[in-house]
């Protein structure tokens, strides 16, 4: 695999990383926690020459060289490569850790492997939906060196940590010379590959609210293989019911079918107060498919992936509402 | 149990301890003093005439050792069938495919023979696409080839028999269609090449390839460069499948800078490049009509084939007969009629892959047999074991099976997987989720003919023993690509010799051992076994000879077994020989023992009497197949067969298809490996598997591979693999060595069908559009629904 030029810097501290991300971000600088997603995104392509076009009324002409007025023809071009990498391996005791804080939430470290996610009973126990994200990301190599804080900063719609950690109310702990700053991770996607994080900020951790007993989640991932493979709908669900088995709360994000992943506010008004029957559950699976925009690509169909939302609905509250029950 | 003491074993890989240990040397591996590194110039676009190539920017640039176009290669035709040679090593006049060829570097280091090749100036001047091979034929297209007329590369028209007579004795008959898309061998080693040249002009090229023969004839007649003055040496391979066994632009184009630079040059695809070389298997679009009698015996096959070929014929013509002919077996079938067109597009040029041209076709077909199956009411292996051939029967186009385990392997399927009690009654489908399907495949056991027009051996092997006594070396052309030809040479060595396999060095995939056609067409066990077995004859008869001809005693009371030479008439002495021996030996500390004359001793004496013994061995196959038009094409000096069960489990919601498990049996004639046998099943089982249910190259309308990398082309993961059970059947061939026969490709035929009929069995739809991705499973299922409810 070729790989462009770059320096990569190994800061020792927090505070270092946010110095050195600070001071080199007009060179570009990017940061490289288990290098999964952005090493293979930077690798140089093998078709470099690109096709830039030349029409004019009488002919059309095709370069591998560009001159003034000619198109690029060859889609949009690859971001330039970044002439650092900061590289936060040396801060993994710092941010690779998972803890229930005292108030029950979880706080995971953004260094925290799918591997490690997956692993972890707690996690299995309590946030259902983020180990079955883990479960179902990549393969064991993959897993081993993915991270929780580059799966979700890499945003990609279909991420198979991201799309729970939406569904389960993640927030996101954010700092940077300025400061810390929290950031919810619904809001935090603006684009594919595009966050709200600014020049300068690092996540370090990400913190999923408490999981009291009546409470249970689900990830369901819809791929053609059963590893190393991307969602072509993927979808995660929290919710939690009271003891006359109600749904007292419900939060329900979708991968694969949007820019990014999205949270579908219509099934809230379907669900909340209701007990899961054959019935609601139709209903919260229609209205979840009006939430979502999927497109056509070579993965699926706009029209498909409609559909198996809302097939992928009914089977993770259907998933998720069993857990619930079983921890009240 | 065999009489054999090595064949017929799981007797260990020769080559196991050095793969697993990473000691294994690939191409990419080598390094030579003061090589350079390669870089390739692809176009950028589908199709389209080069106006202008401007290198002078990129020889500028240090550290640029060569540059070079078809000014400095020439423009001489080449290609894999002498009849359509219809490539240039590099593009002049046109480029037709996204990844054409048009440049090359030679550069002191890979990034700088890269960045050269960025600074290579050329313009175009587009010309219309040609994509869909549907209406590639059509009027008003714009024409790849000056040579294809409607951009026909190849067309077959075959008719045996009389279907007309077929047609109106059929109680049945149906029409079904079946398409597929391009796709890629997927290997794990990409292809590298390394060439250097010394003083006498001798050119030695390490390459990943198949076929080292082709490969050093397509070089020396594509760069005029003295043939005898071309050796390819194949090192460990990481992969075949058929696209490798073709020669390449990169392996004409390193060879060429390595003329210019007169120094070594490396170049190793990148896996982008991979894809877009291609080579591998062609898009098909089969329909075929086929009628049954009313007992459920074939009436006739009308068959239709369009093939998607990409820009160059490659070893399409081939493809495009091999697409019909194989459809002869395993199945008696009086009437066949077969059309086939392959046409060019401005795509990749595909080429052979495991399965050569047959694999759709096999699909569409056992698809039909089911169908018709169901039609009559007759359990599908019911109506297969009706109409299987048997040892000593020809087809409908002349290909003579003179041994065949058809039957006893549909029956150890059957019996295996549990058939009858888990598909139910006459063959009615669930349509709850739950599947089994059946299917048959019929392939050939090495191509009757070399692909140019030749009397030559299509193998022969030389052996030789060590002077100093105990060793053996195999010299092959035979090509070890990772299937264990280099562990069945051995093993042959070994038996035939008397001696333990660890006592066999075999050096081989080298053009200057020997000759062999290569690896394509599940060859080399037949053809290279019998030239091994025959020069390992040759050895022995030397060696019982001497010893003989020493003990002054007639040769026929001698034989060797265990490493240990026997009389085989009453006690002989061999004290003298041993007392020469020690003699000889004086210091060493493993010196023989024990009243038998050892294997060491008999082949140092062997020396003494002799000088350097050599034993060699050479075959061809007889003369085969009729005298109509591409007769050659699908004959085989012996045929290997195989059946097939796979189980699945669908979603009839999201359509994901998991298979749980799968039951093949596979009459590979003689087990030489038991291990390695199996290993080619489940191999082709994983590799169908992927074809029926995941493989594409997906084109944007550019003509650009989309997925040109292994995260989005899809094939199986370990934990997509069912259980497999794989059954050996042995009908012992009388044209194999040891009654063997092929097992690398014929295992993939009834993979697809197989699943495809156990699909059909789950979710009662039928897919004609493969991959069976689950999105067409939805789809299938969602216009059944809106049919039933009209």
């Amino acid at each position: 695999m070729a790989l462009p030029k770059f320096d990569v810097l190994c800061p020792d501290s927090l505070d270092e990383a946010c110095d050195m991300l600070e001071s080199h971000a007009s060179e570009g600088i990017k940061i490289l926690a288990g290098g999964t997603d952005l090493l293979v995104n930077i690798k140089l392509p093998v078709i470099a020459p690109r096709a830039y076009v030349l029409e004019s009324s009488t002919s059309q002409l095709v370069s591998t060289h560009s001159e003034e007025l000619w198109k690029d023809h060859s889609g949009p071009l690859a971001p330039p490569s970044p002439a650092y990498l900061l590289s936060l391996h040396r801060l993994r005791n710092e941010l690779e850790r998972i803890e229930e804080l005292p108030d029950g939430s979880l706080l995971v470290g953004a260094l925290t492997t799918a591997r490690t996610l997956q692993m972890s009973e707690l996690v299995r126990l309590k946030w259902a939906a983020l180990a079955e994200g883990a479960d179902a990301l990549g393969s064991p190599l993959v897993r081993a060196r993915g991270t929780l804080g580059g799966n979700i900063c890499n945003a990609r719609p279909a991420a198979d940590l991201f799309v729970p950690s939406v569904a389960l109310g993640a927030k996101l702990g954010v700092v940077s010379i300025h400061g810390y700053e929290v950031i919810d991770a619904s809001e935090f996607a603006l684009a594919p590959g595009k966050t709200r994080l600014q020049s300068g900020q690092i996540l370090v951790e990400i913190v999923y609210p408490a999981s009291p007993p009546g409470t249970g989640s689900a990830y369901y991932k819809l791929a053609q293989r059963k590893a190393l493979d991307i969602s072509v709908v993927g979808a995660g669900v929290r919710l939690t019911i009271d003891s006359l088995l109600k749904i007292t709360s419900v939060s329900l994000a979708l991968g694969a079918v949007g820019p990014t992943p999205i949270v579908a506010k219509t099934v809230i008004d379907v669900l909340l107060g209701k007990k899961l029957d054959d019935s609601t559950l139709k209903l919260a699976a229609t209205a979840a498919a009006s939430d979502a925009t999927p497109i056509d690509d070579h993965r699926g169909s706009a029209l498909y992936r409609k559909q198996m939302i809302e097939v992928l609905t009914r089977k993770i509250l259907t998933t998720a509402y069993l857990r619930a029950r079983r921890s009240l | 149990m065999s009489d054999y003491r090595i064949l017929n074993t799981r007797a260990p890989r020769v080559d196991a301890w050095d793969k697993v240990t990473g000691k294994a040397q690939y191409t990419d591996d080598l390094k030579r003093p003061g090589m350079l590194y390669g870089a390739i110039l692809h176009s950028p676009i589908g199709h389209g005439k080069i106006l202008n190539i401007d290198t002078s920017r990129a020889e500028n640039l240090p550290g640029v050792k060569a540059v070079i176009t078809w000014k400095d290669v020439g423009t001489q035709p080449y290609g894999v069938s002498p009849a359509r040679y219809d490539e240039t090593i590099f593009c002049f006049d046109k480029v037709r495919y996204v990844g054409d060829e048009i440049a090359a570097v030679a550069a002191i280091d890979p990034d700088i023979a890269r960045e050269a090749v960025n600074l290579i100036r050329v313009d175009f001047e587009p010309l219309p696409l040609v994509l869909d091979p549907l209406h590639a034929m059509d009027e008003g297209q714009s024409q790849l080839h000056e040579m294809y007329d409607h951009n026909i590369c190849a067309k077959v028209n075959w008719n045996f028999g009389d279907i007309e007579e077929g047609r109106s004795e059929a109680a049945i008959l149906r029409t079904d269609s079946l398409s597929s898309k391009m796709q890629d061998g997927a290997f794990m080693e990409p292809q590298s090449i390394l060439a250097e040249v010394d003083g006498a002009d001798n050119l030695t090229m390490w390459s990943s390839t198949q076929a080292p023969h082709y490969i050093q004839r397509t070089i020396a007649m594509a760069l005029n460069h003295p043939l005898h003055k071309v050796r390819v040496i194949k090192p460990a391979v990481g992969g075949g499948f058929g696209p490798k066994a073709s020669c390449s632009t990169a392996e004409l184009a390193i060879c060429m800078l390595a003329l210019k630079t007169r120094r070594p040059v490396k170049f190793t695809f990148d896996r982008e490049q991979v894809f877009l070389h291609g080579r591998a298997r062609h898009q098909f679009h089969h329909t075929m009509t086929t009628g049954i009698h009313r007992d459920g015996t074939l009436a006739f096959l009308e068959h239709k084939c369009i093939l998607d070929g990409g820009a160059y014929a490659s070893f399409g013509i081939a493809t495009v007969y091999y697409a019909g002919s194989l459809l002869g077996g395993p199945y008696r079938l009086k009437n066949m009629k077969y059309d086939g067109y392959r046409v060019v597009t401005n795509k990749p040029a595909c080429g052979a892959q495991r399965g050569h041209g047959a694999v759709i076709a096999r699909a569409l077909f056992e698809v039909q047999l089911d169908r018709l199956a169901e039609e009559l009411g007759m359990d599908p292996v019911e109506l297969r074991l009706k109409n299987v051939m048997e040892a000593g029967e020809t087809t409908c186009n002349e290909l003579f099976v003179s041994s065949f385990g058809m039957k006893e392997a549909l029956e150890a399927v059957r019996d295996s997987a549990a058939w009858k009690r888990k598909r139910g009654e006459l063959g009615q489908t669930r349509a709850n989720g739950t599947g089994i399907g059946a299917a048959c495949g019929f392939f050939v056991s090495g191509a009757g003919y070399p692909i140019y027009r030749s009397k030559t051996y299509h193998a022969t092997v030389v052996i030789k023993l060590e002077e100093v006594g105990g060793g053996v070396t195999v010299f092959s052309g035979a090509a070890d690509i990772g299937q264990g030809s280099d562990t069945v040479l051995a093993m042959i060595t070994a038996e035939e010799l008397g001696v333990e396999l660890n006592d066999i060095r075999v050096e081989s995939g080298d053009s200057s051992r020997s000759v062999d056609l290569g690896a394509y067409s599940s060859r080399t066990t037949l053809m290279a076994g019998h030239a091994c077995r025959e020069a390992a004859q040759d050895v022995k008869r030397q060696i019982l000879q001497a010893v003989a001809t020493r003990l002054e005693i007639p040769p026929e009371s001698l034989e060797i077994k265990a490493g240990k030479v026997i009389s085989l008439t009453g006690e002989i002495d061999f004290s003298e020989i041993r007392r020469e021996f020690l003699q000889e030996h004086k210091g060493f500390m493993d010196t023989p023992e024990g009243p038998e004359l050892t294997f060491r001793e008999a082949s140092r004496i062997a020396f003494l009497e002799l000088g350097s013994v050599v034993g060699t061995g050479k075959y061809k196959p007889p003369p085969l197949g009729g005298s109509f038009k591409g007769a050659t094409v699908g004959t085989s000096p012996a045929f290997g067969c195989s059946a097939q069960i796979a189980e699945v489990k669908v979603d009839l919601e999201t359509g994901e298809v998991s298979v749980e498990r799968i039951t093949g049996a596979h009459d590979c004639g003689f087990a030489i490996n038991r291990t390695q046998v199996e290993g080619q099943m489940q191999g082709s089982m994983m590799m169908g598997m992927g074809e029926a249910l995941m493989e594409q190259k997906i084109f944007d309308s550019e003509g650009r591979i989309l997925n040109r990398n292994l995260a989005e082309y899809k094939i199986p993961t370990s934990l997509d693999m069912p259980h497999l059970e794989s059954i050996i059947v042995e009908s012992n061939e009388p044209n194999g060595p040891y009654g063997a026969k092929e097992v690398g490709e014929g295992a993939i035929m009834p993979v697809i069908p197989s699943i495809l009929n156990a699909i059909y069995d789950a979710t009662g739809v039928r897919i004609d559009e493969l991959p069976v991705t689950p999105e067409r499973i939805v789809e299938a299922l969602q216009k059944k629904k809106l049919e039933n409810e009209l």
